[in-house]
């Protein structure tokens, strides 16, 4: 009687630890949790890539569940990602909003002119696919920092409102977007088309129901 | 010889320093608060460094985002909010105290309260019995001697 939890108690205790060290093997220490999921874009004012007298703002993405891919001509995966993009962009009709930044360029000495960044970019473009609306030129790398981006590509699903519904670390291909993008954006562009038809038809309802809160 | 000397220890400093980015301080006080940050903030892309360590780009524009942030005149506390409130609790290398992460100061505790518990309840109950099983073997034993 006495020697049951002298064997129980160990036994429980290593295949705790072995559960433990288990699921360590399958885990990705690159994972993290996003604090920008469920908010609206942190606020910026940035030129476009290709015409900085044109200048964006988060209400510039609103209206539209658009994919925001944060991404650069240094970025080898990108490169990779991007005729599958341009396939999704002409099949499905996907709204890709580019987040460029610059390696090269250093923001405090401007050691690469604009027009050189523009060369490679549009020189990329031609080669591999251009899924994007168009490109925002994040300057100084601050509204990436804002976001919580650590390097290139990560991605962005907003929804019409502009709100931030997923944060995609690393490509997208077909795996992932058959299992984690594709779905969600499914949704959302559901949710949209569902919110402008129930405003036509049930107005009254809705607005009674908001003046209750 | 001297000369040598001397040349052998500016290169020393100068790859010590050639890591970091050029930051002028107002005050030494201010820049012992830089080389502290950078040293507790975690390189969120890198695997285990501190952003004082790392050459990868996110850590140089933590580390500008720090120098910007202490120029403004934020405190330290308000810096690592800062980088919080971006990259998670993640960014800084002391977790704070939640109910998922109070186990890493809870668990040896426990471990070792209940493990002396365990010994001293054994050795309070165990020894009577121990002697009476010894007593009794030594019994045995001198009867096969005399025998």
């Amino acid at each position: 009687m006495k020697k049951a939890p002298l064997v129980v108690i160990p036994l429980f205790l290593f295949s705790m630890l072995v559960i433990f060290l288990f699921q360590g093997l399958f885990s990705d220490p690159r994972e993290l949790d996003s604090q920008v999921k469920g908010k609206p874009l942190p606020e910026f004012t940035l030129p476009d890539l290709m015409q900085p007298d044109t200048t964006y703002t988060p209400a510039s993405l609103k209206g539209e569940v658009t994919i925001v891919n944060v991404w650069g001509v240094w970025c080898v995966t990108c490169a990779v990602e991007m005729p599958y993009l341009t396939q999704l962009k002409d099949e499905l009709g996907v709204k890709f909003v580019g987040l460029y930044f610059d390696q090269d360029l250093d923001p405090d000495f401007g050691t690469k002119t604009l027009t050189r960044v523009q060369q490679e970019v549009t020189s990329m473009l031609r080669r591999y696919g251009n899924p994007y609306a168009f490109n925002i030129f994040d300057v100084y790398r601050d509204t990436s920092l804002d976001l919580g981006v650590t390097g290139a590509p990560e991605h962005f699903v907003l929804d019409a409102n502009g709100v931030i519904r997923m944060h995609h670390i690393g490509d997208i291909n077909e795996r992932v977007w058959q299992n984690k993008v594709g779905p969600l954006y499914q949704q959302l562009v559901a949710e949209a088309n569902g919110e402008t038809g129930t405003d036509i038809d049930d107005t009254d309802i809705k607005d009674t129901g908001r003046v209750g809160e | 010889m001297k000369h040598l000397f001397v040349l052998l220890t500016l290169f020393i400093t100068f790859s010590v320093f050639s890591a970091e980015d050029n930051f002028a301080f107002d005050t030494p006080a201010q820049r012992a608060q830089f080389l502290s940050l950078t040293a507790e903030l975690r390189c969120p892309m890198c695997q285990n460094q501190n952003i004082a360590d790392s050459d990868a780009m996110i850590a140089h524009d933590m580390r500008r985002k720090v120098y910007a942030l202490l120029k403004e005149g934020k405190s330290e506390t308000e810096v690592i909010d800062f980088m919080k409130a971006r990259y998670g609790d993640f960014v800084h290398y002391q977790p704070p105290v939640t109910i998922a992460t109070m186990w890493l100061w809870a668990a040896p505790v426990l471990f070792v309260i209940f493990a002396l518990l365990f010994v001293v309840r054994r050795k309070s109950s165990a020894a009577p019995q121990d002697i009476k099983a010894k007593l009794a073997k030594a019994d045995a034993l001198l009867e096969q001697e005399k025998e």
